[in-house]
């Protein structure tokens, strides 16, 4: 069971109106690997994240498991037990502090509790939500989705909100979080390439058309491949890439 | 943030608040008045007021998660004015009173949850639309009572005032909306985590793996058949299901359980009280208690929305 991959798609395509965003997708995500979606902006990363939390997509076609078992036929409190989804906004509406707020997003108790101070939200604890920056907001997303205690995490860019420091500490975390148990894996989005480069184990670049390419960050962060993802050139920087 | 106060000392304060407002409502005024008076004409409308006044306060804290809108309000978004019309349209064809609000009511919600769909979908923020598309269901129910009222001048009807604005005077109350109030708190407190979790919104609310579609619907008829009963005992009172909860939210109140226990209370306790103003500051004439709690919603609901557009 668990030597299953978390996510398998097979031909999976998605299009929104009539653009095709994805087609003939062949994929899985194991244990221990972290990804990041690429591509464009509109390229349909968000959709894609959506669709493989289980969320309805505008088209959608092709098959999607989740450890083997096809995702339609797992049920809802099952599924919150498998993965955790974070969307780019939170969207929040009343002023629940953090801390309740925490305590909702609770769903398999008994798991180790999270330390608020890795991810640098423990003062944030008895605030309301809607007082917090876009940042402070951004990182209890994050949290919310590992208190659910779910081994799947699908970050829709956790790091849009985040300045330089928590850029890193954000990215470290990613790591340690999919380190500490053998079963999580980690889907998220991102357009900083240097990020990736330091937060992702694999990348999965969505080419704007249909096409896409999977492969560790190493294979696909290269000069020829970038420009095929973005349309602009790349130098190299250290061990990541920066736009011309 | 404000301090907060416990939850044990709200609830006392509420329930301390209620008792003294039920007994201040059944004694004000009444040196010459007998016993047997008091509890055969005032007693009655006491309860109907804190029944209807529960009632209210519970219908909008069940709108407010539906809607995820903390402005929501059975009367500012046409559900009151929807029960108004289906309970004048059940009189005139002979039927149930209750059962006309009741049905007038849960169209009325499920008219406003069709419109707003795609906006509560996409997740942005539909709050100034939403309550704008209640605001004209509410003047659209509201055009459709008068008519009513209008075409139909029926001695059964009872008067504008008390469909239009609400009106506590003639209420005859058997405990029916103590009751209901009672049942409708159960309901959501026995679904309190799942309730809490609907406000995080429906997608965050069902990747948590709750059944949101059930939720919904529990809501919009938990809510509906509230309004209902409220609207059929004392026409459509506005404003309460928006001051109480949002007052309790303020003092740091955020589980559902909790708000609903004291929304209860306060929203009984608030309507006692304007029932109260409504007979004593004009006397011997009586204000109907919608003016009066619309005196008090109106300028409220204003400074919320004003606060929230900033």
């Amino acid at each position: 069971m668990s030597t299953m991959p978390l996510i398998e798609t097979r031909g999976l395509a998605l299009w929104a109106d009539d653009r095709r965003l994805v087609e003939h997708l062949d994929w899985q995500v194991r244990a221990g690997e972290r990804w990041c979606l690429i591509g464009r902006n509109a390229v349909g990363k968000s959709s894609l994240l959506r669709a493989l939390a289980g969320l309805p997509v505008p088209g959608r076609a092709g098959e999607l498991h989740w450890r083997g078992i096809p995702q339609a036929e797992w049920p809802a409190a099952e599924a919150a037990t498998l993965r955790a989804w974070m969307p780019q906004q939170p969207g929040d509406r009343f002023a629940l502090s953090v801390r309740r707020l925490l305590e909702l997003s609770v769903v398999r108790a008994g798991a180790a509790p999270l330390d608020l101070a890795s991810l640098d939200i423990a003062d944030l604890a008895p605030r309301a939500v809607t007082q917090l920056s876009g940042g402070e907001r951004q990182r209890v997303a994050i949290a919310q989705c590992a208190v659910q205690g779910a081994p799947l995490m699908l970050l829709d860019e956790p790091i849009s909100f985040q300045d330089p420091a928590h850029q890193g500490l954000v990215a470290r975390w990613c790591a340690a979080w999919v380190a500490a148990e053998p079963s999580r894996a980690l889907v998220m989005s991102s357009h900083d390439m240097h990020w990736v480069a330091r937060a992702a184990t694999h990348a999965l670049a969505l080419l704007g058309d249909g096409r896409w390419r999977a492969g560790t960050v190493t294979e696909v962060l290269q000069a020829d491949s970038l420009r095929e993802i973005f349309g602009c050139d790349w130098l190299p920087a250290g061990s990541s890439w920066l736009p011309v | 943030m404000a301090r907060t106060l416990s939850p044990a000392a709200l609830w006392a304060l509420a329930l301390g608040a209620s008792v003294l407002a039920v007994l201040v409502a059944l004694a004000a005024g009444s040196a010459g008045l007998d016993r047997e008076l008091i509890l055969s004409l005032r007693a009655p409308r006491v309860l109907a007021a804190a029944g209807v006044g529960a009632l209210l306060a519970l219908a909008g804290l069940s709108l407010q998660v539906l809607l995820r809108n903390p402005l929501a309000d059975p009367y500012v978004l046409g559900t009151s004015g929807g029960a108004s019309v289906g309970a004048l349209l059940a009189l005139l064809a002979g039927a149930s009173l209750w059962a006309g609000a009741g049905i007038g009511a849960l169209a009325a919600g499920a008219l406003l949850l069709l419109l707003a769909r795609s906006a509560l979908a996409s997740g942005d923020d539909a709050s100034p639309r939403l309550i704008l598309v209640g605001a004209m269901l509410a003047a659209l129910f509201g055009a459709w009572a008068t008519l009513l009222l209008m075409l139909t001048p029926d001695e059964r009807l009872r008067g504008a005032i008390f469909w239009l604005v609400g009106d506590l005077s003639a209420a005859q109350d058997n405990g029916a909306c103590v009751a209901g109030a009672a049942l409708l708190f159960a309901a959501l407190a026995l679904r309190g985590r799942s309730i809490d979790r609907m406000m995080l919104g429906a997608e965050a609310a069902g990747v948590l793996g709750e059944p949101v579609k059930r939720l919904r619907l529990e809501l919009l008829v938990g809510a509906s058949l509230a309004v209902g009963l409220a609207v059929s005992t004392a026409g459509a009172v506005g404003f309460v299901g928006l001051v109480v909860p949002q007052a309790w939210r303020l003092a740091g109140v955020q589980q559902t359980r909790q708000l609903a226990g004291l929304s209860a209370l306060g929203g009984a306790t608030l309507l006692v009280v304007a029932d109260l103003v409504s007979r004593m500051v004009a006397a011997p004439m009586e204000l109907p208690v919608g003016a009066v709690m619309a005196l008090l919603g109106a300028p409220c609901f204003i400074v919320l929305l004003v606060r929230g557009m900033r």
